[in-house]
């Protein structure tokens, strides 16, 4: 007879409510695995996505991404002049937040030579790349657009002629792609009151500086604020051609710092995504814990509301395996339907998922080796206490 | 290892199941020493139903425990089923194989198992004991029917009364036949209705199937039934 089975089917609804528990539990842990691992790759995801072999970014910063670079945009001319350079691309990235799908939504626009240059979008699930130089965007689905729609950046609609799947930032913030002119449109065109102050503030310091109020407004047009200006260089590098020489040709000589995509990488890893790493791999942590503790303190309530039972059956003489199996049994079944539970459940949400969830095959089951042992473990205590509860216990009322 | 039930009882010393002799236990050292059982000597034949009575703290539940072979004595003797289990030290017996196969208890909460039936609650002390699977449920099936209460078997304890539930925990005290049967207030959570069917049943238990049963009781209703009384005083035992 197997009392451990036997238990659970008298208590059917008890043990259910308690799986449920635990496999929601166990699934917050398999959700912040998926975070965690979500988190490194949404960082460098454009990164690897990038066909490119340098990135070339404004002199000593960390950019584009950890932090602002701005460089001329005709510098990609010059650097695809440098020896070794196959092909040299500009290159825009900034972050909006704008209305999109009907919502305020954050997003990171980047702009790229749309006739054949480098870092636009990769594979499109559906719709067609970019081929206008103007009013054309390609759009991923997390930004909730459909292809025909249309998107208003500053004072144009833009009609979305393709869509990806999985393009984000490092911050998992969808990616919509113009082309070079229309990134910087949307970046620097300002609305007509600003202009017009900004104009009047020009005119007023001409003016302050001598000029007449006619050569003054010959002058404007030059003083407008540039938009001609870009984040990065894209390098693709001739075949043969040592990427570090390439590199430091174009630093020494263009004055430009110069990364490769594995340094881009590095710097990502160890600047923006450090700190958030570092704190959800510690609440990783933490959730074990604590739900490894939470299924002890269960198993061990499980033994503890037998523990009559149990001085009975020792009483009668019963053998410590009978014991033994009743209590262990239980917390292999609990661990076993609860991570089932947990691990289907997970498995059909996650794509509703905010930020992006990469659930490894290897590190789930590892987690589900953490959670069986520790299981197994816990079911140790409770074994203890019951192979140390006196038969005496059942005498009495 | 059974009582031989070829013989009906009559009292005689050739015919004891259980014999303790010089029984004695004191619990702590020095000053603090509390003496909970005091030579006491007696003997209980196949057959036979004893009651033994007494005031809380007189030494009942220490007697139990001591030839339940739970708790380990001082001094004295104890030999069950002409096997001597105890002389001055446990003589290495297996306690719970040997508890299984010569003793049933049956207790003042009944005890039984909740999440079994009341077939399986018999059926699980024949398993414990080797007895298979079917076999046991079928045995389990019999003694409920011995017990009037075959058309409850798949009753859980919390759907049975408390005399039900009495008589299920007599029957899995019975599931392995054993030669002995120890009750620790059986009747002292039924009314007297209910109390007296189970000392009828218990003394029908005794005589048919020769078992001998010791109750420890507080129920003074129900001492007619049984064939010997004790009393218990300060771990004295007299016989009534």
């Amino acid at each position: 007879m197997d009392l451990a089975i036997k238990d659970v089917q008298r208590h059917v609804g008890k043990f259910v409510a308690t799986i449920l528990g635990v496999g929601l539990l166990m699934a917050i842990v398999l959700i912040m695995n998926g975070i965690f691992q979500g988190n490194t790759s949404d960082g460098v995801w454009l990164i690897d996505n990038t066909a490119t072999d340098l990135w070339v970014v404004e002199y000593r910063r960390g950019g584009p991404f950890n932090e602002q670079s701005r460089i001329p945009e005709d510098a990609w001319k010059s650097v695809a002049a440098t020896p070794g350079v196959a092909q040299a691309s500009p290159f825009i990235i900034y972050a909006v937040q704008r209305e999109a799908a009907g919502r305020g939504q954050q997003f990171t626009i980047i702009g790229y030579d749309v006739f054949g240059g480098l870092g636009g979008p990769g594979p499109l699930v559906a719709g067609r790349s970019i081929n206008w130089a103007h009013y054309e965007t390609v759009v991923d689905m997390k930004l909730g657009l459909k292809l025909g729609d249309s998107i208003q950046l500053g004072v144009h609609d833009y009609s979305v002629v393709g869509l990806t799947k999985g393009a984000v930032d490092s911050g998992g913030n969808p990616l919509l792609y113009l082309s070079l002119p229309d990134a910087q449109e949307v970046l620097y065109q300002q609305d007509n009151r600003a202009h017009e102050a900004t104009l009047a503030a020009d005119r007023k310091r001409l003016e302050g500086a001598g000029y007449t109020p006619a050569q003054a407004a010959k002058l404007l047009p030059l003083l407008s604020g540039g938009s001609g200006t870009i984040s990065a260089v894209l390098v693709r590098l001739a075949h043969g051609a040592d990427a570090r020489k390439v590199g430091r040709h174009i630093e020494d000589w263009l004055y430009f710092n110069v990364y490769t995509t594995q340094q881009e990488r590095d710097l990502m890893l160890a600047g923006k995504l450090k700190k958030m790493t570092a704190i959800l791999g510690l609440f990783r942590v933490l959730l074990v814990i604590v739900s490894l503790v939470i299924i002890a303190l269960l198993i061990y309530v499980l033994t503890v509301e037998k523990i009559k039972t149990i001085a009975t059956l020792k009483l009668m003489g019963a053998a410590n395996w009978v014991i033994v199996r009743l209590i262990l049994e239980q917390s292999v079944v609990l661990t076993l339907a609860s991570f089932a539970f947990a691990w289907a459940l997970v498995n059909l949400t996650h794509d509703r998922f905010p930020r992006t969830l990469v659930l490894l095959p290897n590190e789930t089951l590892i987690t589900f080796g953490v959670f069986f042992v520790g299981g197994m473990l816990a079911s140790l205590v409770g074994i203890i206490h019951a192979l140390r509860t006196p038969p005496s216990l059942a005498l009495g009322g | 290892m059974r009582c031989v039930r070829r013989r009906r009882w009559r009292s005689g010393a050739d015919m004891a199941i259980l014999q303790v002799e010089g029984l004695s236990k004191i619990f702590g050292h020095g000053e603090t020493a509390v003496t909970a059982l005091r030579n006491v000597s007696f003997s209980v034949e196949c057959g036979e139903l004893m009651a033994l009575l007494g005031p809380s703290g007189s030494g009942k539940s220490t007697l139990l425990l001591c030839i339940s072979l739970i708790l380990e004595p001082t001094t004295g003797r104890i030999v069950m089923n002409e096997q001597t289990v105890y002389d001055n030290a446990w003589m290495g017996v297996d306690e719970r194989r040997f508890r299984r196969e010569n003793i049933g208890f049956i207790f003042q909460g009944h005890n039984l198992i909740p999440f079994l039936s009341a077939r399986d609650n018999i059926a699980v002390a024949l398993e414990i004991n080797g007895v298979s699977g079917r076999a046991a449920r079928q045995r389990a099936g019999e003694l409920l029917d011995f017990l009037e209460l075959g058309h409850r078997a798949k009753a859980l304890p919390a759907n049975l009364s408390g005399g039900e539930q009495q008589r299920v925990a007599i029957g899995r005290a019975l599931a392995n036949s054993p030669p002995l049967i120890f009750a620790d207030e059986p009747t002292a959570s039924l009314d007297t209705g209910r109390g007296t069917k189970v000392m009828e049943l218990l003394k029908r238990i005794a005589r048919e199937r020769q078992t001998a049963v010791i109750a420890v009781t507080h129920d003074v209703r129900m001492i007619e039934g049984f064939d010997t009384v004790w009393h218990m005083e300060d771990g004295q035992m007299v016989k009534e």
